[in-house]
């Protein structure tokens, strides 16, 4: 397995330079200046050129291109040019905040969609099911923004029960250890600090997890209903096993492999999909950290970011073939 | 772990609603502000954005600041800003000033805060600092600036110069900026968080501050108006910046705020570039003016939160003259008239604005299309990315815009870099009468004669038409009950100008 791994991580490498590559060539094409957007608009020709020479933008793409890879394969994914700090450490800073919330919407996905899923599988027209369908096409069809703003103007707007962004409360004093808030209040016994983490939590990720829950709960229905037509549920049957049994041992852990492969992929598509939510609740996560890195055309950010964003869809990816093994002991990793 | 876990997460369930209670109460006087823009970082240099700006200069000190109780730019950090002749300026800094770690600020922190503009990469402002000849320290407290011409706005400029240690750079270099962040401003920083918000705590030992301000403001990013007034009225934020006119009555429907409006300091315009046709055509460009009915689209798409424009400036701001009425009023049969007379009628031009920079803009772009077709001219809308089409309009590749254009408390520099032949190449006018007129205005250091220097150069300006002057947007501030702040018309929140009740 060890073997299969480290094969599947280098074979990453050269993915990464081809979307370096690509993001890099796209941004050539682009139009729009990152020194224009990023100094005052008052700035002399000279004044920019000054800029343009200090940020390495008047050298031929290419020069610039092989230069980024030669310092990215030491470590240095170079400076921002809007925040004028190492691109690494700005998005490392950032990254267990929008990893926390993708987290936090794929638990309530799961949480909500696969007993949901089940249940509407399990007994097909029934109001289960039906409850299932209109709660998970609610969840596919409603865009993130609206459901956030709306949710923010009633939570936050009219009951006053939730706040309308941000991570933390003003003056919360929870020493980052992990990044995590919820685990950092936990690591630190801070029950205050973990139920306003959790406050400034719950809207983002109910409405980033919505999505998701309704492809889930879709997806567990079918798998569902499918695995309770095989043979093997048949047989588990015929020997007098109860029903719940027959529903969660047999007939749900085989439908199991599809849903997670699903959950795999949309936990990578609720890191890139974070932006919307993140940029309608002012959570300070790489989310939106891209969309400001893309407007001002920060392009040491944005290739950083893509980059991250990458090496987490592979990881999430072996993360996957690893769970595989798990839930269907006959597959083997080889 | 299991039981240490479980009663401390029983535990949240009783603890958690006082909490959030807790947590969006302000404490004491400490207070946040909502803001639309991002913070960039520690360098008070780089951030070309105005509120922000205004942040550092509360931190470091600014060697002037406008007052707009006297209408004049005044002394903050200096004692004294005192023109000796024409080229040659003196800041005298006051005796015994220190820093917020008890360091002195001396002449030569001036001088080396000024070099930093002008040269250093890190600096996005060197323009303030621009044709400033020789910055000389004379002795601890006295600083020289020579400059290559007359120049009247040197106390706007230096407006925009916060003062950072010599010392410190010297023995920190750009790190200094994070780890020594030592100013001698009414307030000193407390914490940044990139992209996120910048803290303040109050200076106690400065003459501007009194208790009544906040001991405490934070200046938190919030990019969506719908969640910085939502805030305002969950009590997270007691300041929110720029309330769109949608939004306003809901702010006013509420328990806990207030609605404060205030004409900003940014024209609103068309521009036309005479390097383009029509737009080399005067009589086109003026056509464009008298086509727009401004009243309409204040009234119907601004909501009545814009005070029309007879040129670049209006009552407040340095050239202001009551008495100055623009020639262009809306009278679209004069419009075709013009474009007739000229041979004009039916031209293809297209009309390009943001989308989402400005209040309404594509909306008002939209709204001014079919008023340009009734006026004769056939006109495309063109709505590209911001920074798609700010980069184009710098380059000089749009012939035909609507565009914003602030920092004009003293529109000097605006009017030059706009309008002046070589000043950029964003509209490329090039008039020899208004170049004289506006040199004119620079060179002239009594108050008075400057501001009939500038009259004489904006009605010129007016009915060459090189830009048609729309409205100068109403800044609606929300703020919170208990708080006391009359929002200025310079996008800034200056902790000594908030009072907590």
């Amino acid at each position: 397995m060890f073997v299969y791994f480290s094969k599947r991580l280098l074979g990453a490498i050269p993915v990464l330079v081809v979307v370096a590559g690509i993001v890099f060539a796209l941004m050539q094409f682009a139009p729009g200046d990152a020194v224009s957007m990023l100094i005052s608009d008052e700035a002399s020709e000279a004044d920019k050129a000054r800029i343009r020479e200090a940020w390495g933008l008047h050298r031929p793409p290419v020069v610039q291109f092989l230069n980024f890879l030669a310092k990215a394969a030491q470590g240095d994914f170079g400076m921002s040019f809007r925040y004028r700090e190492p691109v690494m450490e700005i998005v490392l800073a950032r990254l267990p905040a929008t990893v926390e919330l993708a987290m936090a919407a794929t638990l309530v996905a799961v949480l909500v969609g696969i007993p949901l899923g089940v249940l509407a599988g399990a007994r097909p027209g029934s109001i289960w099911d039906s409850l299932a369908s209109t709660f998970s096409f609610a969840g596919i069809s409603m865009p993130n923004f609206w459901m956030g703003i709306l949710l923010i103007l009633l939570f936050a707007g009219h009951w006053h029960i939730l706040p309308s962004g941000g991570r933390e409360p003003w003056g919360l004093g929870l020493d980052r250890i992990t990044g995590f808030l919820l685990l950092d209040a936990l690591l630190q016994g801070r029950g205050d600090a973990f139920a306003a983490a959790l406050k400034h939590l719950a809207l983002p990720a109910i409405v980033l997890g919505t999505n998701m829950m309704g492809i889930i709960t879709q997806l567990t229905r079918a798998s569902v209903q499918e695995a309770l037509h095989e043979d093997f549920v048949m047989t588990a049957r015929a020997k007098g096993l109860s029903a719940a049994r027959v529903l969660w041992r047999h007939a749900f852990r085989n439908a199991l492999i599809g849903v997670v492969t699903i959950i795999g992929l949309e936990f990578g598509a609720l890191l890139s999909g974070a932006m919307i939510v993140e940029t309608v609740f002012a959570w300070p996560g790489i989310g939106s950290l891209l969309v400001q890195g893309i407007s001002s055309r920060d392009y040491p950010l944005i290739i950083g970011l893509v980059l991250v964003y990458t090496t987490i869809f592979i990881l999430v990816n072996l993360l996957i073939d690893l769970a595989y093994t798990i839930i269907d002991p006959r597959i083997r990793i080889r | 772990m299991r039981t240490k876990l479980l009663p401390l997460l029983a535990a949240l369930a009783v603890a958690s609603p006082a909490t959030t209670l807790k947590a969006q109460e302000p404490q004491g006087a400490r207070i946040a502000v909502a803001i639309t823009e991002t913070i960039s970082g520690y360098n008070p240099y780089s951030d070309p954005v105005v509120l922000l700006g205004s942040v550092w200069c509360q931190i470091y000190g600014c060697i002037t600041r406008y007052d707009f109780d006297k209408g004049e730019f005044v002394p903050y950090l200096a004692e004294s800003v005192t023109s000796l002749d024409e080229l040659t300026w003196e800041i005298v800094l006051p005796e015994g000033l220190k820093r917020h770690n008890g360091d002195p600020v001396l002449a030569e922190d001036i001088v080396h805060s000024i070099q930093y503009l002008g040269s250093n990469p890190g600096s996005g402002k060197a323009y303030l600092v621009a044709g400033w000849e020789k910055v000389e320290a004379l002795d601890a407290r006295t600083v020289r600036i020579t400059t290559a011409t007359p120049d009247a706005t040197l106390r706007d400029n230096l407006a925009g110069v916060a003062v950072t240690s010599k010392a410190l750079f010297d023995q920190l270099g750009d790190a200094m900026f994070a780890e020594a962040p030592y100013g001698a401003g009414p307030y000193k920083l407390s914490e940044v968080a990139i992209g996120q918000h910048i803290v303040l705590e109050r200076n106690d030992d400065h003459p501007l501050v009194s208790p009544s301000n906040p001991a405490q403001i934070m200046y938190r990013i919030m990019a969506e108006p719908e969640q910085r007034v939502t805030a305002l009225a969950n009590g997270e934020v007691q300041i929110a910046q720029s309330v769109p006119p949608q939004l306003m009555q809901r702010v006013e429907d509420l328990p806990n705020a207030r609605i404060a409006s205030v004409n900003s300091v940014e024209m609103m315009f068309l521009a036309m570039s005479p390097k383009t046709h029509p737009w080399d055509v005067k009589e086109a460009r003026q056509a464009v003016a008298h086509a727009i009915n401004r009243e309409a689209i204040v009234r119907a798409i601004l909501q009545g939160q814009a005070h029309l424009l007879n040129g670049p400036v209006s009552e407040g701001q340095i050239g202001f003259d009551p008495g100055f009425v623009s020639p262009f009023d809306y009278n679209p049969e004069k419009a075709r008239e013009l474009l007739h007379s000229v041979g004009l009628e039916g031209v293809e031009v297209t009309l390009s604005t943001p989308v989402g920079r400005y209040t309404a803009d594509r909306q008002i772009a939209e709204a001014m299309v079919p008023m340009l077709e009734a006026a004769g001219f056939t006109v495309t809308l063109d709505t590209p990315e911001w920074a798609t089409l700010w980069a184009n309009v710098q380059q000089g590749n749009v012939p035909f815009y609507y565009m914003g254009r602030g920092s004009m408390i003293d529109p000097s520099r605006a009017l030059h870099q706009y309008f002046a032949t070589g000043g950029s190449p964003r509209i490329g006018f090039a008039d020899p009468a208004l170049d004289a007129l506006l040199n004119a205005e620079r060179a002239a250091f009594d108050p008075a004669d400057r501001s009939a220097k500038m009259q004489a150069a904006i009605s010129h300006l007016v009915e060459e038409a090189p830009a048609a002057f729309m409205w100068q947007h109403q800044m609606a501030w929300g703020i919170a009950e208990g708080i006391r702040f009359t929002p200025r018309p310079a996008d800034q929140v200056n902790g000594w100008e908030v009072f907590v009740e």
